[in-house]
């Protein structure tokens, strides 16, 4: 069953408890100076009025529906999950090109120093798989960051969904 | 039912062929290769070289048999199309036989390019292009062979394969034609901090060195330069360039310029003859005219698109800009845009702290180069704002490349040069 990841900006504070349950389920390492897949923003951004934008933002891959990474991949290390739909990866053969994080609009796959390979968010997907909501999700207090297989996001009357940002936000390859 | 050829099967013909299986199950496919191998990537051979991937590895869609039993291909190996006759929509081979088709896509890829000087066919001096070329140089780093080396060329393929002797610490001279390094890519200050980096991690490196012709003496090489500088070495990398295969296309009528000429939808100026990959010259996005972006990822998006347009869908191929991203010996650097556009009138934005270098230039409100050393995580988010203000000069980042680029610590005035922060 296809999952998808829904966003809702206004319901974020940018608490980070999304990023510290990544950070946990994937055992990032951060005495190496490693980050967690999902990072939090809380940005202040000055408006064309003079004002003042304060951006709370929760953000790891979008999980694109035809995402760009796959085919900027030279070595097939990633591929879209047919069951949940997450851009998934298995880096065995990755050879830390980074050819990956320049085709993201998002900043999605990182270098991992330790070992020379690019590592990123996949979406939780053996939680997924095994019927858990990812780890970022579980941890949000406030309802922003959920993840609703495809049925109940077209029920939901949402336009918040992750995979489709790529589109919405005018990015390309 | 559908009849399909594909002429050649690496990046672009293999995702041509795909995603015409997926949209026409019934479609006839037949494939032409000069080779007996599946498709591989050659971006991957200098890693094969150093031991970063096994040699199936260098195979990205896995062994020849299984594409040909999941795609369900006709796969002709070692049967490379000698003309091309449009009007008739047919191939011509060796031996004079034809097949006519209904959709033909020309995806022969390039090929290293060994220019005909004196000395080129000298033993030890090679070129790195193919898995075969990758073989033969990881076989005689193995064993020991090779004491020094010298790479003609600072070219994307010339610097990993300096990158492979510094990793078998064999001694590596890098010398390249142009007044600096990466002179298609790198503005001089650019180039001036990579060639620093280099240098002290014991590269030799010497810009303005046109060859004239290789000697060989006592079992060594001599590149001598027109110049008349010598550079001795063990073995000779020659890394200048590549050269798109379409010679069997010459007098056919197919449009063409160092490529074959492609639309959005990589049709060439024959309905039903398409072209993919780095044999073919789509639009460039930023400067308005024909140009080959000979990487990866246009390879196969471009056979994805014209495998689609074959099998009767629709699909076009844009966002297509000039990006070249080189990372060797633990240093990134990329370039966005065409820097033969800058001018010297144009505005330059120049930034460099511990993490970053960046030069970028501006005409008025257009964009035309940027030029980033250490951004490699953010180099997506970057191109994808730079694609944006080409298509919409007056587009806005969106709020969340604003927060994402803050975050990795750049500057608020190259925010601001990319496309601004107002917030609607």
């Amino acid at each position: 069953m296809k999952h998808v990841f829904v966003f809702d900006q206004d319901k974020c504070s940018a608490c980070s408890a999304c990023m510290m349950g990544c950070m946990d389920q994937n055992d990032i390492d951060v005495t190496q100076g490693e980050k967690a897949f999902r990072q939090t923003f809380d940005t202040e951004v000055p408006t064309e009025d003079g004002g003042v934008f304060c951006a709370y933002l929760s953000a790891a891959c979008m999980h694109c529906e035809d995402a760009p990474c796959i085919a900027a991949c030279p070595a097939g290390c990633i591929s879209k999950d047919p069951e949940t739909g997450f851009t998934i990866y298995d880096n065995t053969n990755c050879i830390g090109c980074k050819s990956c994080a320049m085709a993201c609009p998002f900043g999605a796959p990182r270098y991992r120093k330790s070992d020379g390979k690019m590592v990123k968010c996949d979406g939780c997907n053996i939680r997924v798989k095994n019927g858990l909501q990812p780890a970022c999700v579980r941890a949000c207090s406030f309802g922003a960051l959920t993840c609703v297989t495809e049925e109940e996001y077209a029920a939901s009357g949402s336009t918040k969904a992750c995979h489709v940002l790529i589109h919405q936000l005018g990015l390309k390859k | 039912m559908k009849k399909i050829a594909i002429i050649g099967f690496g990046g672009a013909g293999y995702n041509a062929a795909k995603e015409v299986r997926r949209v026409d199950p019934t479609a006839e496919i037949d494939v032409y290769s000069d080779t007996n191998t599946g498709p591989y990537n050659p971006m991957l051979t200098t890693y094969y070289v150093k031991g970063a991937i096994p040699y199936e590895a260098l195979f990205p869609f896995g062994p020849l048999e299984d594409i040909i039993a999941d795609l369900r291909i006709n796969f002709h190996g070692g049967k490379p199309v000698s003309k091309l006759l449009p009007e008739e929509m047919a191939l011509e081979f060796a031996d004079g036989s034809r097949e006519a088709y209904d959709r033909i896509l020309i995806s022969t890829g390039a090929s290293a390019v060994m220019p005909p000087l004196p000395g080129i066919d000298l033993p030890g001096v090679f070129k790195m292009r193919t898995a075969e070329d990758a073989v033969h140089l990881k076989a005689a780093l193995d064993g020991g062979k090779i004491k020094s080396c010298l790479v003609i060329g600072a070219s994307w393929v010339g610097i990993k394969v300096v990158e492979d002797m510094v990793s078998y610490g064999v001694p590596c001279t890098l010398v390249d034609g142009a007044e600096w390094m990466f002179y298609v890519a790198a503005f001089r200050e650019t180039a001036g901090r990579v060639q620093k980096d280099l240098e002290a991690k014991g590269v030799q490196v010497a810009c303005g060195q046109m060859l004239d012709h290789i000697e060989q003496e006592g079992g060594r090489l001599t590149a001598v330069m027109q110049n008349g500088r010598r550079f001795t070495a063990d073995t000779i990398a020659v890394c200048i360039g590549v050269r798109m295969n379409v010679g069997f296309l010459k007098d056919s009528g197919i449009k063409m310029g160092r490529g074959v000429l492609v639309d959005q939808a990589m049709q060439t100026n024959y309905p039903g003859i398409y072209a993919a990959g780095d044999c073919c010259e789509a639009m460039d996005t930023q400067c308005g005219i024909h140009r080959n972006i000979g990487v990866w990822f246009n390879a196969n998006k471009q056979g994805r698109v014209a495998g689609a347009n074959m099998a009767g869908s629709h699909m076009e191929f844009d966002a297509n800009v000039l990006v070249n991203l080189a990372h060797y010996l633990d240093y990134d650097f990329i370039s966005i845009g065409d820097i033969s556009a800058c001018k010297p009138e144009d505005e330059v934005y120049e930034y460099e702290d511990q993490a970053y270098y960046i030069r970028a230039v501006r005409s008025g409100r257009e964009i035309r180069c940027i030029n980033v050393i250490g951004s490699a995580d953010s180099n997506g988010v970057i191109k994808n704002a730079f694609i944006k203000a080409v298509e919409n000069r007056d587009a806005p980042l969106d709020i969340q490349t604003v927060c994402f680029l803050k975050a990795k610590g750049f500057p608020d005035r190259f925010i601001d040069f990319l496309g601004g922060k107002t917030v609607d």
